[in-house]
């Protein structure tokens, strides 16, 4: 019996190292502890033996039956692995490049433009925008420059046709249509449309009949930003814009607000930065941005009593801030589109 | 507005105050220095005025001397020399070695082409006096000592401010304004300005006058001045006034001129002067008549637009008020009656006029800011002055004044604490008012506060608000403390058009595109490729300043498309290109409308070679891309229809419209109009998509989800075939399939999804048809659907399919 045994298992494990599928593994499987398995076989001829025998022998077949399992389980792996090479094909070199193209990148501008959003963010400030195409009242006489104000000279304006109609700048009477020369019409559609208090920067576009050149572009972008309230101060205004600064330019950036005019604020300042960190522009003042209180003219102009209400406002040229961000020397990068400059900020 | 140290220290004790002081100033008053520059010699004290005895030419080079030169320190030294224009015997500016010139060059004992040289002889240029006549500067006339410094010869330099005067600061544009700011913040006292011409006018000419009338009859001209001079010799003027022209910028022409000038910049008052001889009875300011003309100083010949102010005599005009002079009534050499003209115009109106018949004057640029009514007389007096002193005029009477000033001094009440409340830090009031009185303003206690006389040289301040700058700027902006934490403001959100552009550019970057910006300003050439000749005329501007940059952008596409072209002539693989921006588009009601647009752009073959191929980006997977980025706007895809492009961008039968039921949104996509990419220089074909939103589809907040129960129990699905003509669009098609299973479905159960799983054309169909395989899902909320429900609910899809003409159903 011992010797019968012995020889099934070894017959077995021979037989074993033809099995490669499954199917040859469920039919070595049935061959061996099936119903009629030659090892099931040996099994029911314990019942013939004598007393004596039988733990003798239970012991023996448990010993085969042990081995037959172990044999069985690693035939098991083996064609589980082969199926799984099947279905996954060759093996996959990892050090290959993937053939497929690197995500993309935001254009440098509109980098610039969500992290300067998210600095004002943080100060409860929300984004709103209006048409790139205004009337001229809101672009100029709202903001409190009417037709001949010498401020009109501070800038050259592009105007499309009198027949020109826009759907969503609709003159108010005979007022010029034209390409806004600032966001600060975005200020008067706010104050018009919104109950205050309300804070709102405005990133836009901005045109002016300005030739191309390595500082000037004929469209460009602003953020414009306001905030209406009760009591709001000159030193809300600087408060504002040293978090903004030393968020975009770093904690050791300095600011100084050096008196100018624009018609739409008063007082009105030329915010000036300066920064250890800005390469060759280091540690001198720079001009960044154009600032101040709201013109009581300009709230009245807009619907808001200047005697309850007051405000601050200011806007800032985002491709400056690009440009001094990134040490970028020339305005027509932006606008070029070479993918060599526009992955450089992803 | 050039600005020197020397002009300010008329009116300034600026003992102790340097340039470079003043500098630094200016700028927080509001005043921007542009640059500052030296005017006249630089300190240098080893050039020295030296002779040249003799001289020979330069053995190795025909156009070097050797000079011999004596600067009367008892040596000759020989100097090499380039200039032509000296003969022995001349004195001339030697700079010994050691000297730095201003330019920065080091002279130093040195060979030129092997001869020795000892020096360098200057030229007017080199000592930074500016451009003179080619060669040395010759000082034989001037007949000075050998070896006096030259220093001593031209008085000390100068140093010349360029300020940017913003345009509410007319004050400034003279440089008593100037100072008068800068006397305010170093805590100066401005001097007195001391003027011998009497005061007070006439309301008429007399007889000694040389004109019978003074009159004004124009609205814009409220107040004029004219004073008669007698006996004036025309010639050229002093050196320290044509010093002070040309420090300023303005050329010296003769006396009379030059002190209409000097006065101009002295003051800020505009002035004129006529020969008398020349003006036919009298003077009038009156309203242009219909056709008059007149030739300016400049030679320009201007039709005069009826109404504008003109000063004119009794027959023609002969100057455009307060912009410029006509060229047949100026004072010129022979002129020995002077007519000298103050007055005040309106501002508003001067502006006009300068810029519609183009030109901008001192003069003009003065009106325009609004001068100061009370300076007219003023500066008609100091000008009178300088004529007696400098041109040996004689003043015949008073001046005579018609009209009278339009502004006087104004009174602002100021609140008490109002200056304080506005800069959101303690300030007390007696701090604010010692600022206005340093700014000349008078302040006096009154019932609410203060009552705070402005004079009539700042038309800019009429508010307490305008106090409140004119405190800061006196004050210091730096001593205003940065202000209190902020709380953000609860329920407020970033306009949709804000989040929408972020959200989708996300996506586009994680997608493998990057982002472009282009010019929003195109050429004619593209909107009417883009838009069709007659709708791009509606979108063209009035004013352009060239010729690529004529019309609104319709469209991002070709831009993109001018990008990958672009980046592939410089061998950058561009992958995917999208933008983000706004696009105008005329509507059918002749307005022209703004979208927010989503376009992309990418080569369909791919540019860099790989060792793995992938599946070209295509027309339908553009579709999809305009599907979710119609989604993310609010507009969802059921929506949108999508039909075959025809023309423009597109590629006829590649390309795909887009438009949406709701009409929040219009697009296109698919394969670009394959020769005009070609002409780009792409080789490959392109496919873009561009989907665009009215402003208005952002207009309202986006609504929040609620949740919608589903069923449970499984679904079935059955396939259906139909065989159909090929001009039959798929979404006819699938529509159809959708109608019967919803019918169906009627309201036992629900049909839960249509999808077109295989298109079929070949053997075995019909010539022109094609098989088009759907497989339809539905589902009961409450149980399992039976065979019999589902098979009877096929049969009625069947049905419906087989309605259409020239379908059939595969069995």
């Amino acid at each position: 019996m011992q010797q019968q045994l012995a020889q099934l298992v070894a017959a077995a494990t021979q037989e074993a190292s033809a099995v490669a599928t499954r199917a040859e593994l469920e039919a070595f499987k049935a061959r061996v502890v099936g119903p009629n398995g030659s090892l099931t076989q040996v099994m029911k001829g314990m019942a013939t033996l004598s007393k004596e025998e039988r733990p003798v022998v239970g012991k023996l077949i448990n010993e085969a039956k042990k081995s037959v399992e172990e044999l069985l389980a690693v035939l098991l792996v083996k064609v589980e692995n082969a199926e799984i090479a099947a279905a996954l094909g060759a093996s996959v070199d990892p050090t290959l490049p993937s053939p497929d193209a690197p995500a993309g990148s935001l254009h440098p501008l509109s980098r610039t433009r969500e992290r300067i959003l998210a600095s004002f963010r943080k100060l409860g400030f929300v984004v709103a925008d209006g048409p790139e195409v205004e009337t001229e009242w809101h672009c100029f006489d709202a903001l409190n420059t009417p037709a001949d104000h010498p401020a009109r000279d501070m800038q050259d304006t592009l105007y499309m046709p009198k027949a020109f109609r826009s759907a969503d700048a609709p003159r108010k009477a005979d007022e010029a249509i034209l390409l806004r020369t600032h966001t600060s019409s975005v200020q008067v559609r706010t104050m018009l449309s919104r109950k205050p208090p309300f804070r709102i920067v405005a990133p836009g576009r901005c045109f002016r009949r300005d030739a191309v050149d390595a500082t000037h572009s004929a469209n460009f972008h602003q953020v414009e930003g306001l905030w209406i309230d009760r009591n709001v101060t000159l030193a809300d205004l600087r408060g504002v814009l040293d978090f903004f600064v030393k968020e975009t330019f770093g904690a050791d950036a300095e600011i100084r607000l050096r008196p100018s005019f624009f018609p739409f604020t008063e007082p009105s300042f030329e915010m000036d930065l300066r920064s250890p960190n800005l390469g060759r522009l280091s540690n001198r003042w720079l001009e960044i941005m154009g600032c101040g209180l709201v013109d009581p003219k300009v709230l009245e102009l807009c619907g808001l009593d200047p005697n309850e209400w007051s405000g601050l406002a200011f806007g800032l040229g985002l491709e400056r801030i690009a440009m001094l961000v990134h040490g970028i020397d020339d305005i027509r990068h932006f606008y070029n589109n070479d993918t060599r400059f526009l992955r450089q900020f992803a | 507005m050039k600005v020197s140290f020397q002009a300010l220290s008329r009116h300034l004790d600026l003992a102790g105050v340097t340039a470079d002081r003043v500098a630094e100033v200016l700028p927080m008053l509001g005043l921007e220095v542009e640059s500052v520059t030296t005017f006249g010699l630089a300190p240098l004290p080893l050039v020295v005025v030296g002779e040249i005895k003799s001289f020979d030419k330069h053995p190795k080079a025909d156009r070097l001397s050797v000079c011999q030169v004596d600067v009367g320190d008892g040596a000759i030294r020989q100097i090499v020399c380039g200039a032509k224009n000296f003969k022995a015997g001349d004195r001339v500016p030697v700079a010994l070695p050691g000297t730095v010139m201003p330019g920065g060059f080091a002279i130093s004992v040195s060979k030129l082409r092997d001869v020795d040289s000892a020096g360098m002889m200057c030229s007017s240029e080199e000592l930074g006096l500016g451009k003179g006549e080619d060669g040395l500067l010759i000082l034989t006339p001037r007949q000075p000592a050998l070896g006096t410094p030259l220093n001593a010869l031209f008085g000390a330099p100068d140093t010349v401010l360029e300020i940017s005067v913003t345009p509410n600061r007319g004050d400034c544009l003279g440089i008593r304004g100037v100072a008068r700011d800068l006397a305010a913040a170093l805590g100066l006292t401005l001097k007195p300005l001391a003027v011998k011409t009497a005061a007070g006018f006439a309301s008429a000419p007399s007889a000694a006058d040389a004109v019978k009338f003074v009159r004004s009859s124009s609205e814009f001209c409220p107040y004029y001045t004219l004073r008669t001079l007698k006996n004036v010799k025309v010639g050229p003027s002093p050196e320290w006034l044509r010093r002070d022209l040309e420090a300023a910028g303005l050329r010296p022409i003769n006396n009379v001129v030059d002190i209409t000038n000097w006065v101009l910049l002295e003051l800020g008052q505009p002035l004129h002067a006529f020969d008398a001889k020349k003006v036919s009875e009298g003077i009038e300011a009156r309203p242009a008549r219909e056709g008059e003309e007149i030739v300016l100083l400049d030679g320009k010949k201007v039709k005069l637009e009826t109404g504008v102010c003109v000063i004119a005599d009794a027959q023609r005009p002969l100057v455009v008020a307060g912009v410029m002079g006509g060229v047949d009534s100026g004072v010129t050499e022979s002129t020995t009656e002077v007519l000298l003209e103050a007055a005040w115009f309106r501002p508003g109106e001067i502006r006009r006029v300068a810029r519609r018949i183009g030109v901008s004057t001192d003069s003009s640029h003065r009106f325009a800011r609004d001068v100061d009514p009370a300076g007219v007389e003023l500066a008609s007096r100091l000008a009178t002055d300088l004529l007696i002193e400098l041109a040996g005029a004689q003043v015949a009477g008073p001046a005579v004044a018609v009209g009278k000033p339009p502004r006087a001094d104004v009174t602002i009440e100021l609140p008490a604490g109002y200056v304080a409340a506005k800069l959101g830090t303690p300030i007390a009031d007696a701090d604010v008012n010692a600022a206005f009185a340093r700014l000349g303003f008078t302040v006096k206690p009154s019932a609410a506060g203060f009552s705070v006389l402005v004079p009539s040289f700042r038309s800019d301040v009429t508010r307490p608000i305008d106090l409140v700058e004119e405190f800061i700027r006196i004050h210091g902006t730096d001593k205003v403390p940065a202000g209190r934490p902020i709380a953000p403001l609860p329920g407020d959100e970033d306009a949709l058009t804000s989040v929408f552009t972020r959200e989708i550019s996300a996506r586009l970057v994680g997608a493998g595109f990057t982002e472009c910006c282009h010019y929003s300003l195109r050429d004619a050439a593209e909107l009417e490729r883009t838009l069709g000749a007659d709708k791009a005329a509606l979108v063209a501007m009035d004013n352009p300043l060239t010729a690529e940059q004529t019309h609104l952008r319709a469209s991002l596409v070709p831009g993109l498309a001018g990008a990958l072209a672009l980046n592939l002539s410089v061998h950058a693989d561009p992958h995917g290109l999208f933008e983000v921006g706004t696009v105008f588009r005329p509507q059918a009601d002749g307005t022209v409308r703004e979208f927010i647009s989503v376009a992309f752009a990418i080569v369909a073959e791919p540019v860099t070679r790989s060792w793995k191929s992938r599946e070209a980006f295509d027309a339908l997977r553009a579709k999809r891309f305009l599907q979710d980025a119609a989604a993310l706007a609010g507009v969802a895809s059921v929506r949108l229809s999508f039909a075959a492009a025809t023309g423009g961008l597109w590629q006829a039968d590649h390309a795909a419209t887009l438009v949406d039921r709701g009409r929040a949104a219009e697009g296109a996509c698919g394969v670009l109009d394959l020769r005009w990419t070609r002409s780009l220089g792409l080789k490959s074909s392109v496919i873009a998509g561009e989907v665009c939103f009215p402003r208005s589809a952002f207009a309202e907040a986006r609504k929040i989800p609620r949740f919608e129960a589903f069923s449970s129990f499984p679904p079935v699905t059955k396939d259906v075939a139909v065989i159909v003509p090929l001009d039959i669009a798929a979404a006819e098609v699938e529509s159809r399939v959708r109608q019967g299973a919803s019918k169906a479905a009627g309201k036992e159960f629900a049909l839960e999804s249509v999808n077109c799983f295989d298109v079929f054309t070949g053997p075995g169909l019909p010539e022109g048809h094609r098989s088009l395989a759907f497989e339809i899902r539905w589902r009961h909320a409450a149980r399992t659907l039976t065979d019999e429900e589902t098979n009877q609910a096929l049969g009625v899809v069947i049905a419906t399919l087989e309605k259409g003409a020239g379908w059939t159903v595969r069995r």
